[in-house]
């Protein structure tokens, strides 16, 4: 079976880079615009692993993964936060979830997929 | 006659005497009566002064007054005496008689001695008085606050002097009056009546009372009154001692702190807010700038990758300066967000074990290149003992990057640069120096306000943000370290040097 993702980001070119460097890569890649969508469609494919950005239109990336953890079928899967935000609040924020790691934008495309595989399982 | 009184013939015996003669010197008239003078009582009368007197004056002067004589007597003790004599002729012959009264005088002597003393000890008194008067007036006139001294009816007995410069009064038109009718009856106030007249007659003294007053003469005043009842000795009214302290400026002062400190509070408070907006503001433009850059650099490095498929050569160049440029930017935003932390006292340092001899080498390979391409010689002097040391390995090689690339780029082809390291015990300290276009004088301090790039021939030719030397310096300082720049001017070359605790604090 291929590496699937999931990747939520409400900003279209963010979204089509992000899909572009990982199918290249070779993985298989659901795309979402919000939280709730990207929570659905997470419960629905089961991805190897979610990239999300922090500030979505529904909701806060945090609370979102928050959501994954109450289901059984989203909970182990790994969430790579992309996060333009730099200050501490911002990391302390990802400290708190379980399973999540961050990488800060702008992704460097030539290494994006390498360091995304490296947190899947 | 009170006065003994005796008459006396020429040969001085004794021809007569008054009673009080007998009364006074206790004697009987059959032992004096016949006998000469100085016979008399047991010849207690021999007195060479009253023989001097009979034998040698009187026959001269026929009449002496108040002669003193002192004499002891075994009846009646140590007396003086005022001696009166008068020699007369007698009607009734031609013999001549001599009147001798004797008047005692040692009681009045002894009064009008102890009177003199009294006099003198009155004397001594006063002066003893004048001197404690002397004394309260000079502590009186001495004191800055003004002070008055009143009497039961509240009449001004006296006033110091500072009364009458503070209240612009005259001595004349204040001692004797009333209190409330001083100064054209600016002084019937009525909270002063309701201290002297209801408040002090139950509590004899009261300390502080606050009264605000407008007087003709000198304006609003604030003023403090201290007052006391003092009882006099002997009986004497009492007076009332009344203190007053203007407090109008010390008031103004402390108002004026009050609000000053309530301005700097809400500028305090104004600050934190401008500073969190600051920070805030910071936070959301970097996002906001990093979405975009992320296209820009994601894309163009994807087309630059050619993942998609082959490009030409203008194409590729043309997607490269994309590329660079968006790389730029992304490290201005960067050093901006930097810098805004370090500021903010946001920014924390993740102190780490670092192997400094091996940390320089790696920095000084990564500008190997750069240097080879302009031709710049490089020499590195790293001291043997040089210490590792505790700081954070990111920002350390921030500013040792920063500090060499900035050598290669300002030094022109051929010339020098090299870096310099030795441990000074606590410290390490190290030296990034060229011979390159160095520092104009005027611009030594402009360097470190950020953003602010010399501009010459090669600063056109180089990368650069300006931010680089300011945030190396705060860098250095978060560490605890020192940061100086040395340039003997325009195209002298710089010199760089800097210093890093061997332990460093944690920053922030």
């Amino acid at each position: 079976m291929g590496k699937t993702a999931l990747v939520i980001d409400d900003n279209a070119n963010n979204l089509l880079l992000e899909k572009d460097v990982l199918e290249v890569a070779g993985f298989e890649v659901f795309i979402a615009e919000n939280a709730t969508k990207g929570i659905s469609l997470a419960r629905e494919k089961r991805p190897g692993i979610i990239i999300m950005d922090m500030r979505l239109p529904d909701m806060r990336g945090s609370d979102a993964a928050k959501q994954l953890l109450l289901y059984p079928e989203t909970r182990d899967i790994p969430v790579v936060f992309v996060t333009a935000s730099v200050l501490a609040e911002g990391i302390e924020e990802i400290r708190t979830i379980p399973n999540a790691v961050f990488i800060s934008k702008p992704i460097n495309t030539r290494t994006f997929a390498k360091e995304v595989t490296q947190f899947m399982k | 006659m009170r006065e003994p009184l005796i008459a006396l013939d020429q040969d001085l015996r004794v021809i007569s005497v008054s009673r009080s003669f007998y009364d006074f010197f206790k004697v009987k008239p059959e032992e004096t009566v016949g006998q000469l003078i100085y016979d008399l009582g047991n010849k207690q009368w021999n007195i060479p002064k009253l023989r001097e007197l009979l034998e040698t004056i009187l026959p001269q002067k026929t009449t002496f007054d108040n002669y003193e004589v002192e004499h002891d007597f075994a009846t009646i003790g140590r007396r003086i005496m005022l001696l009166n004599a008068r020699q007369i002729q007698r009607v009734s012959g031609q013999e001549l008689i001599i009147l001798l009264a004797i008047e005692d005088i040692t009681e009045r002597r002894e009064i009008e001695i102890g009177l003199e003393k009294t006099r003198r000890e009155l004397e001594k008194i006063k002066l003893a008085e004048n001197e404690a008067r002397e004394y309260a007036e000079s502590i009186i006139d001495t004191i800055r606050e003004p002070l008055i001294a009143l009497n039961q009816d509240l009449r001004v007995v006296t006033a110091s002097r500072s009364f009458y410069e503070v209240f612009k009064a005259k001595p004349e038109e204040t001692v004797g009056q009333l209190i409330y009718d001083l100064g054209n009856k600016q002084w019937n106030i009525p909270k002063l009546r309701e201290l002297l007249e209801t408040i002090l007659p139950l509590k004899t003294s009261f300390d502080n009372y606050e009264v605000e007053h407008d007087f003709a003469t000198i304006g609003r005043r604030i003023m403090l009154l201290n007052a006391r009842q003092i009882q006099r000795m002997s009986g004497k009214p009492r007076i009332i001692l009344l203190v007053i302290e203007d407090i109008t400026k010390r008031r103004e002062i402390e108002n004026g702190l009050g609000k000053a400190h309530e301005e700097l509070e809400a500028l305090a408070a104004e600050l934190k807010r401008t500073a969190r907006a600051k920070s805030e503001f910071l936070a959301n433009m970097s996002h906001e700038l990093r979405t975009p850059l992320n296209s820009i650099n994601g894309f163009s490095e994807v087309l630059f990758d050619e993942t998609f498929g082959p490009l030409n050569d203008k194409q590729k160049k043309y997607v490269n300066n994309v590329l660079i440029s968006g790389k730029h930017l992304l490290m201005l935003i960067n050093q901006i967000l930097d810098m805004a932390k370090v500021e903010a006292g946001k920014m924390k340092l993740t102190l780490s074990h670092l192997p400094m001899k091996a940390l320089l080498s790696e920095m000084v390979l990564l500008v190997a290149d750069m240097a080879e391409k302009k031709k710049l010689e490089m020499r590195v002097e790293i001291s043997d003992d040089l210490p590792d040391i505790d700081a954070d390995e990111l920002r350390v090689k921030e500013i040792i990057y920063n500090l060499l690339s900035n050598a290669v780029k300002f030094t022109p082809e051929g010339g020098h640069i090299g870096i310099r390291a030795v441990g000074t015990g606590e410290a390490i300290a190290i030296e990034v120096w060229d011979t390159g276009v160095g520092i104009a004088l005027e611009n030594m301090d402009k360097i470190f306000e950020g953003f602010f790039r010399v501009d010459t021939p090669y600063s056109r030719l180089t990368e650069g943000t300006g931010l680089g030397l300011p945030l190396s310096r705060k860098m250095v300082e978060l560490h605890g370290g020192v940061l100086s720049v040395e340039s003997k001017g325009l195209d002298q070359g710089t010199a760089i040097r800097f210093t890093l605790p061997v332990h460093s604090n944690r920053g922030a």
